[in-house]
């Protein structure tokens, strides 16, 4: 149609007529959209590495037996197997999982006759070193995998006087046992003073063979998807009791509303204030074309089709601005992301036409000035009056 | 005349300008919002940190080793040492004695719970307790302060009273609520002792299943007067960097006086355990760890944050100060065609932006300041305090801004031929 393609024509020369102008209001828009996209990108972002970071904070969810654990030998145990049903992955995240069966027994070093009444927790499972943070003070690798390795807590270790690579003697109830000890462990905890065993060895000497006191788990995710995975492994274990450690989990949601608020609020104030620019940029165009205007409105363009033609070239300039600021501030929140938390920013493609729509709709509001163009007189204009 | 000028365009074209300045003053408050919440933040956060719980464990040096699962110690009352609590207004006398938050002793003693209800524990501990300090003063402090996610329902006992607190477990399963009385005395003995129960506790861990009363209840139960077994204390330290992981006995006397007043976990540990003999102070690695890790993250995503809230505001004020001189072509053409030369009109109209940049700049920090406060408010659940300090930055700020954002646009003008302007072209 013969109008359709006089409107893209005059659309096309609005636009190219000041390069300068063009150049100013796209930057503004692009760096509003950067910013933003950088912004939103980079809180999604934020919200897993945190949730990783956490989990220097080690277990944070517990599994007890369901009558109250507060006996030790000869209280409430779990069975064993429970621990093989427990999920290994939960949302592409590995759960370190650690059984543990706490036994107050009597040790010594080997070699000494002089025996103390000292906690051994024999454990079972993947990730101890998560589940139970803290500083191997001493550490001899080669020795870890041998069968009766075991691990002594700082202070016990000073209580004993006992390095790795010394040997221990175990016993309680008639029972004795031997282990080795390939580690040192600081926890600053009640750990400090524990004996950490193979399962097998507690369990023999508690006389509890597939049995376990509790079990820790560190599931790396959010507040409210550790909420839902308690939830769900409760249903699966009910003879169990599940349960989240309260002490990290209420700080940990507390942090991340902070951050969440903080960040979002930097995106509206951005927005806002990418908004002003483009604005100042309008009121220009708004003064430089009343001529123009007033031409079309003497030779019979109607006030729609004028304000349709800028508000045109509000969007183009949105979607312009929009798409190229988003695809760069989404590469800055990759780097960002690495500068902040050392691991580059996933990008995640649902900011981008966020980011962009956003971008668009800053754009119209500010064609706001625009405004004044539809009330202008073309009599006024070509006299020079107005 | 040159100042007849300024003031004319001021007067003559009010709306333009008004325009203008709040374009500036939007900005600006923005900036100044961003700047004091950034800079009061950090030390929040820290403090926010804190709701994790105590970072450092103080217990006797010399001690037979702790029988301690899930929080309770299954040692019998009379085995292993005891500290003095007389000593513990000693830990707000320490070199970073105001980083100290919270701290509150324990004694557990295993009692029976009248009737029929043996081994049960109960812990002793101060809540809102005054700690007379050696200088003079008291700090108030107690185990709500270090350990913030205990909930109560109900109320905490009163210090030197017969009041008690209940395990939110051990209530249920004894059928006791706020109100009731319960019995207690220490395993084996005769006298049972009445207390009543002010408050049911939540908290997740093995205090659940426990009763807690004041600290002086459980000492006199466990006949251990004046004394405690365990300390929690909740300090607020500088994250560990390379240099705080050193060990200090390799270090040398620059290098450990620089580590010894340098608020780390593990200086502030050493110094407790100066003033509290006998103890041995142990991190409590995984609430430090967890804490140092995520606030040194935190605070590099605000600084970061800070600078693009500064960055669009510059971006902003620079496009309004250079639209302000663009509108303003006919006029410069004016002054030309009359004689001015482009030193002069430059001169003149940075003078105009200056005076725009000041007194937007001004309104823009009121403005900012009351936005820092909902901010603040809304998202950390404080008030920045507005400085002075501020304000000077962001004056300075606007006024370069403002005169960077109208150099473009002059050296454009500069070389404008007069009679085109004129005729509108």
């Amino acid at each position: 149609m013969g109008s359709s393609s006089m409107f893209w024509r005059i659309e096309r020369r609005l636009l190219t007529t000041n390069y300068g102008r063009l150049f100013v209001i796209l930057l503004a828009l692009g760096a509003g959209a950067a910013v933003t996209s950088a912004l939103l990108n980079l809180q999604m972002d934020a919200k897993k590495r945190l949730t990783t970071e956490f989990r220097a904070l080690g277990a944070n969810v517990i599994i007890t037996p369901r009558q109250a654990n507060n006996e030790v030998s000869g209280g409430a145990t779990l069975e064993e197997g429970v621990l093989s049903r427990l999920p290994i992955v939960y949302e592409g995240k590995r759960v370190p999982e650690v059984g543990f069966l706490y036994v107050i027994g009597e040790v010594a070093k080997s070699g000494e006759a002089h025996f103390e009444p000292a906690v051994i927790a024999g454990t079972e499972g993947q990730g101890l070193t998560q589940v139970r943070p803290g500083k191997r003070t001493e550490y001899v690798v080669d020795l870890e995998n041998d069968p009766e390795a075991c691990e002594i807590g700082a202070k016990a270790a000073a209580q004993f006087k006992v390095r790795a690579g010394d040997s221990l003697q175990l016993r309680n109830q008639g029972n004795a046992a031997k282990c080795k000890v390939f580690a040192v462990v600081a926890t600053g905890g009640a750990e400090d003073t524990q004996i950490f065993t193979k399962l097998k060895t507690a369990q023999g000497l508690a006389n509890l063979d597939g049995r376990l006191s509790l079990i820790q788990l560190s599931v790396t995710a959010t507040p409210d998807s550790v909420k839902a995975f308690i939830a769900t492994l409760g249903e699966q274990l009910p003879g169990a009791n599940v349960s989240g450690i309260k002490q990290f989990a209420e700080a940990e949601g507390r942090i991340y509303n902070r951050i969440s608020g903080l960040l979002s609020s930097t995106v509206l104030l951005v927005l806002f204030l990418t908004s002003l620019c483009v604005m100042a940029g309008m009121s220009n165009v708004a003064v430089e074309r009343k001529n123009d205007v007033g031409l079309m409105k003497a030779i019979g363009g109607s006030v729609r089709r004028v304000v349709r033609l800028f508000l045109t070239e509000a969007i183009l300039l949105g979607i312009g601005g929009g798409l190229i600021g988003s695809a760069v501030g989404i590469m800055v929140s990759i780097w960002l992301g690495k500068a902040v938390f050392g691991v580059a920013a996933e990008p995640r493609w649902i900011v981008y036409p966020v980011s962009v729509t956003l971008t668009v709709m800053v754009s119209i509001l500010s064609a706001f000035p625009l405004r004044r163009l539809a009330s202008i007189r073309p009599a006024y204009v070509f006299r020079g009056e107005e | 005349m040159f100042l007849r000028l300024v003031a004319d365009s001021f007067t003559r074209r009010p709306r333009r300008k008004i325009l203008s300045m709040a374009a500036l003053a939007m900005g600006m408050a923005v900036a100044t919002a961003a700047l004091s919440v950034s800079l009061d933040v950090g030390d929040r956060l820290a403090q926010e940190f804190r709701s994790l719980g105590a970072n450092l464990l103080v217990t006797p040096e010399a001690d037979s080793l702790p029988l301690e699962i899930g929080g309770v110690d299954y040692r019998p009352a009379n085995a292993g040492t005891y500290l003095p609590e007389a000593d513990l207004g000693k830990l707000k006398t320490i070199f970073w004695r105001f980083n100290i938050m919270a701290f509150a002793p324990i004694l557990e003693v295993p009692v029976e719970v009248g009737p029929a209800k043996p081994n049960v524990t109960l812990i002793g501990t101060w809540v809102g307790h005054a700690v007379p300090v050696p200088d003079g003063t008291s700090y108030v402090t107690g185990i709500d302060k270090t350990n913030p996610w205990w909930h109560v329902e109900g109320s905490w006992f009163k210090e030197a009273s017969e009041q008690c607190v209940v395990g939110t477990e051990f209530a249920k399963s004894s059928g006791l609520k706020i109100g009731d009385t319960v019995s207690v005395r220490p395993n084996g003995e005769v006298g049972w002792r009445a207390l009543k129960v002010v408050g049911i506790l939540t908290t997740g861990g093995p205090e659940d299943a426990a009763v807690v009363t004041p600290l002086a209840i459980a000492q006199q139960l466990a006949g251990k007067p004046g004394q405690y077994r365990r300390l929690y204390v909740s300090a607020l330290t500088k994250p560990e960097d390379a240099f705080a992981r050193k060990d200090p006995k390799t270090m040398t006397q620059a290098e450990f006086d620089k580590w010894y007043c340098t608020p780390y976990i593990s200086s502030i540990a050493l110094q407790i355990s100066e003033e509290l003999k006998g103890t041995d102070v142990r991190v409590i690695r995984r609430v430090a760890e967890g804490e140092g890790n995520v606030l040194s993250r935190v605070r590099t995503l605000l600084w970061l944050v800070t600078f693009a809230a500064l960055l669009a505001a510059a971006l902003a004020v620079g496009a309004s100060a250079a639209a302000s001189v663009i509108e303003r072509r006919t006029e410069i053409g004016l002054m030309k065609a009359l004689g001015a030369n482009s030193g002069l009109v430059g001169v003149l109209l940075a003078a105009e932006q200056l005076l725009l940049a000041i007194v937007g700049g001004g309104i823009g920090y009121a403005v900012g300041v009351v936005l820092a406060r909902v901010l603040g408010e809304r998202i950390f659940g404080f008030t920045p305090e507005p400085k002075i300090f501020v304000l000077l930055i962001i004056l300075g700020l606007a006024s370069l801004i403002t005169l960077l954002g109208s150099a473009f646009p002059l050296r454009q003008a500069a070389r404008y031929d007069p009679a085109p302007i004129l005729r509108g072209e």
